[in-house]
């Protein structure tokens, strides 16, 4: 089985997150790059798979600071094969485009399986996956938590709000959205990430002109705003209530 | 003159007994006990432990023949001791009457009287040791001991032994004074040079027997006493008595080359991969010699505090399910056939592994220098390599891999804590200074700690130190991460941290926390001579140089905290004491302290791990130990984790009216007045 994990990198909240001068993006200059953690749940899942029934797992990601390392840990894990997506990707991309380009080079790779994060914290333009199965012509789950495959179907597990879980069957090839591996990421040693790092090799391919249509137009990002300001009140019961009051008259509601 | 009589009064047909049936069982002993000891390398990897003779002949006099640790125990010490001793001498009189016998002839007269002293003196000593350790063993029953029956025979063969020599002396003593011409030049008074033999022939003679009798009784009791040896000859390789053996072995084979502070880094095998413990095969020799060595005194168990907060982990139980899957599977696999069945995750599993706090207690303790801790993290690090780590420890190495603090938080923030200190702290990486502050995640991070540290900074200006921190460029120094077992990632720090070192312009490192003293003082390779101090140390320094004066005595009664790393793994354990005492506290000792001190509980990694189901936390255990002292206000730490750990476990255990925490760098701040 051919398992194809697209990943990528989004900014890492450890660092505090400060807008650019356009007023429309985040600042790149204090961002630092970590893997979606549902990517790498997918990643997981793919491992998974392949430890069960065998086949080729693919990483492929769009370029960008950092990049090496997380293909090579993905190696380290098990992944078979390492592609770092080449273009215009430094002042970041929407989903549309990243769909479109990826789904170029994924047709190529004849997948039978497409695992994807169901979603990622900078998703402006909707996820990943739906957008990726529309241009691949393949059918679509999200919110996946665990995968059987069984000769070309494969039977997903769906989690509903309320606690319902549904197994649905699927016709392959697919792409998935996962929301859990069925098992936590395992850890992977730095010795043999660092073994990874001598030994397995990135492949590098073009992404070809990179085309947003469909996502929005960013018109201003900003921080939080504060609102007006709350009056803390303190004293005992019959001092706080009496303000209350107060401030219920000051408002006309009594 | 008197003169030692070889074979008194035995027939010959019994001299053939002694001279070859006793060597037959000499050579049996010997077949069987190698049969049992080439498993070590036929099984075990190989390991070089033959260096510098001299040093490990000395050690196998201090810890072998002296037992300097088996004597830390005073009643087990001296009851083994006595024992102990008993065999070499009667070894080496054996020696000497043979050399008598059939060489050179020089047992006579004051040497005669002297050996002869020198074996019954012993022989009291061995019966008395014989029937104190029986006490211990039936009366006492410490609950460290295995109480099994191999034990109980061992002792008892060793007890027939002596009792019957004993027999055999006074017997002979007894005819000899019927009829001294048996004995040229024996006579009463000289009885006395063989004291418990003369007292017991009294015996003899008051039960009136004639000496034909007596001869025969003494003829019987040779046999039987000669028999017994070699019974125990033969027995021995299989026995709880083959320690005196392998015991002797292990000391001499015991670790050189590094101090107790370092460990290896990851073996390799021929092949250049690198070597993780997950079966038998993969332990070294020496590793399986420590198992057969192993005399399941229990002093280990009786330290360790991961047993006695009720882990799965016992040390001794470790070091015997070793020993226990040499003996099982040991065999076969010698055989080159027969697979190696897992060790680790079967055998031992790997709860018993992680509940390791690597306090080193069980090393220090143990009576024939078996090296516990090395074993632990040789296979924690195939654990760390399969992935087999809790949700917690994997999000701390992650932390620590990703941004070099295991708080997860940038590296950034490490230097938060100096916001508020004026004038601004030096940054090492740019301009020379004398000191270094290595100053370590639990310091640079945990908030409730960043009162402690910016007093560290506030005492170190006030005694005009020219000190510097590496600020965003430090990273955790590893040495938990290697004591997990992750030893890449420690690797990955170590060179971070090195690197920055390296850019930077000082003369000697120093640091609050034992841990990061310990791997910067051990274990980060070439130093470059740059000397690492704890702060007590430097502190001590300061004090005993005048640089630092305290204003104000502070008249507490305080009792301190040995942290591992820094008193059992680096011997620091009067500099803290004479801080403590400079600024006027009354220190009390608790009953565990300095090498004997009891570990908090969050050493070797455990800080980052999932908590196992325990009747008490060992810092709880600690903090109730503190308590029973008399008026004691204060609990001294000398190490960041240990003021979280305690500081939670008084609040735990309800006892904030009653002590108070304190870093030991608290109580310098205040003196400053
Ligand atoms: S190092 Fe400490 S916790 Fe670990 S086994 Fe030894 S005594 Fe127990
Ligand atoms: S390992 Fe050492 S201390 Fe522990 S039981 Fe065995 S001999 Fe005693």
């Amino acid at each position: 089985m051919n398992i194809v994990v697209p990943v990528k990198l989004v900014p890492d909240l450890v660092e505090e997150l400060t807008i650019d001068a356009s007023g429309a993006a985040l600042d790149t200059m204090w961002l630092r790059l970590i893997i979606n953690e549902f990517d790498d749940h997918a990643t997981e899942q793919a491992i998974l798979l392949k430890e069960r029934s065998g086949g080729q797992v693919t990483i492929i990601t769009p370029n960008a600071e950092g990049v090496d390392d997380m293909l090579f840990a993905a190696s380290a894990r098990g992944a078979d094969r390492l592609i770092k997506l080449v273009g215009d990707f430094e002042n970041g991309v929407n989903n549309h485009a990243l769909a479109r380009t990826l789904a170029t080079t994924i047709k190529d790779l004849q997948p039978d399986l497409v695992l994807t994060g169901v979603q990622a914290h900078n998703d402006l333009d909707g996820s990943l996956g739906p957008l990726l199965a529309e241009y691949l012509g393949m059918p679509y789950t999200g919110y996946v938590s665990g995968v059987i495959v069984n000769g070309d179907k494969a039977i997903v597990r769906k989690e509903f709000p309320g606690g319902l879980i549904a197994e649905l069957e699927l016709k392959l090839p697919a792409v998935l959205g996962i929301q859990a591996a069925e098992q936590p990421p395992r850890y992977v040693a730095i010795s043999k990430v660092r073994q990874a790092m001598k030994t397995a090799t990135l492949e590098e391919m073009d992404a070809p002109g990179l085309n947003p249509d469909g996502g929005p137009t960013i018109g201003r990002m900003f921080q939080p705003e504060a609102a007006e300001k709350a009056e803390m009140i303190s004293g005992n019961a019959d001092v706080v209530a009496d303000r209350l009051i107060g401030i219920f008259k000051e408002l006309g509601v009594l | 003159m008197i003169e030692r009589i070889n074979f008194w009064e035995i027939p010959e047909i019994w001299h053939y007994f002694a001279y070859v049936v006793l060597p037959l069982c000499g050579l049996v002993m010997l077949g069987r006990f190698y049969g049992r000891i080439r498993l070590w390398w036929q099984v075990g990897r190989p390991e070089r432990r033959w260096d510098k003779p001299l040093v490990r002949l000395w050690r196998l006099i201090k810890f072998g023949i002296v037992q300097v640790k088996v004597l830390s125990k005073t009643y087990p010490g001296l009851v083994h001791v006595a024992i102990a001793w008993g065999f070499f001498v009667f070894f080496f009189g054996t020696a000497l009457a043979t050399i008598d016998a059939d060489f050179i002839k020089f047992l006579r007269g004051p040497i005669y009287l002297i050996f002869k002293l020198m074996l019954d003196t012993l022989t009291i000593a061995a019966l008395a040791g014989i029937i104190l350790a029986a006490y211990r063993r039936f009366i006492q029953k410490p609950s460290r001991l295995t109480l099994d029956r191999g034990f109980t025979l061992s002792l008892t063969l060793v007890f027939v032994i002596v009792f019957t020599g004993l027999l055999t002396e006074s017997l002979r003593l007894a005819a000899i004074a019927q009829e001294p011409t048996l004995q040229p030049g024996w006579s009463a008074a000289l009885a006395w040079w063989t004291p418990a033999g003369w007292v017991t022939a009294q015996l003899w003679l008051a039960l009136k027997l004639t000496p034909a009798v007596i001869n025969s009784i003494h003829l019987w009791i040779w046999v039987t006493h000669a028999t017994l040896v070699g019974v125990l000859f033969i027995a021995l390789p299989t026995t709880t008595l083959v320690h005196m053996f392998t015991a002797l072995m292990n000391v001499f084979f015991s670790k050189l080359d590094r101090p107790v502070g370092q460990l290896a880094p990851i073996a390799e095998n021929e092949k250049k991969e690198p070597v993780y413990v997950s079966t038998l095969r993969d332990l070294t020799w020496k590793q399986l010699l420590d198992g057969d060595t192993c005399t399941e005194c229990g002093r280990c168990q009786e330290a360790c505090p991961a047993y006695a907060a009720g882990t799965s982990l016992n040390p001794k139980q470790l070091i015997l399910s070793i020993r226990d899957a040499l003996h099982r599977d040991g065999p076969t696999l010698a055989k080159g056939n027969g697979k190696s069945l897992p060790l680790v995750g079967e055998t031992i599993k790997d709860g018993v592994l992680w509940s390791c706090t690597t306090c080193g207690a069980c090393v220090r303790e143990c009576p024939v220098l078996i090296e516990h801790v090395d074993a632990i993290v040789d296979m924690r690090r195939h654990l760390v390599i399969e992935g087999r780590v809790d949700d917690i420890l994997q999000g701390a190495l992650a932390n620590l891999g990703r941004y070099g603090n295991s708080f997860g938080q940038s590296e950034r923030m490490r230097a938060r804590w100096t916001q508020p200190i004026q004038p601004k702290i030096k940054d090492a990486r740019r301009e020379p200074v004398e000191y270094l502050w290595f100053v370590g995640d639990y310091a640079s991070y945990s908030a409730t700690l960043s009162d402690v540290t910016q007093k560290t900074a506030d005492v170190f200006q006030k005694a005009s130190l020219d000190f510097g921190i590496l600020y965003d460029g430090e990273r955790n120094a590893g040495n938990d991460v290697r004591r997990v077992g992750e030893e890449g990632l420690f690797e990955m720090l170590a060179e971070k941290n090195m690197a920055a070192l390296d850019k930077c312009t000082y003369k000697t490192i120093v640091t609050t926390d034992p841990h990061s003293y310990n791997t910067l003082k051990n274990e980060y390779p070439a130093n470059n001579g740059h000397a690492v101090l704890h702060y007590s140390e430097l502190l001590d320094q300061m004090i005993t140089s005048g640089k630092l004066k305290f204003t104000k005595k502070l008249s507490y009664k305080v009792t301190y905290h040995d942290p591992c790393y820094l008193g059992r793994y680096n011997g620091v354990y009067d500099a803290p004491r004479r801080v403590i005492e400079a600024t006027g506290c009354t220190l009390i000792e608790m009953p565990r302290c300095r090498d004997k001190a009891f570990c908090c509980g969050a050493g070797g990694g455990r800080i980052w791990m999932e908590e196992a189901e325990v009747k008490e936390r060992p810092s709880e255990t600690r903090i109730h130990e503190a308590i029973k002292l008399d008026g004691v206000q204060a609990f001294v730490v000398a190490c960041p984790k240990d003021v979280t750990m305690y500081r939670d476990a008084v609040k735990t255990t309800g006892n904030e009216e009653r002590i108070v925490v304190k870093d030991l760098i608290e109580l310098v701040h205040e003196a400053l007045g």
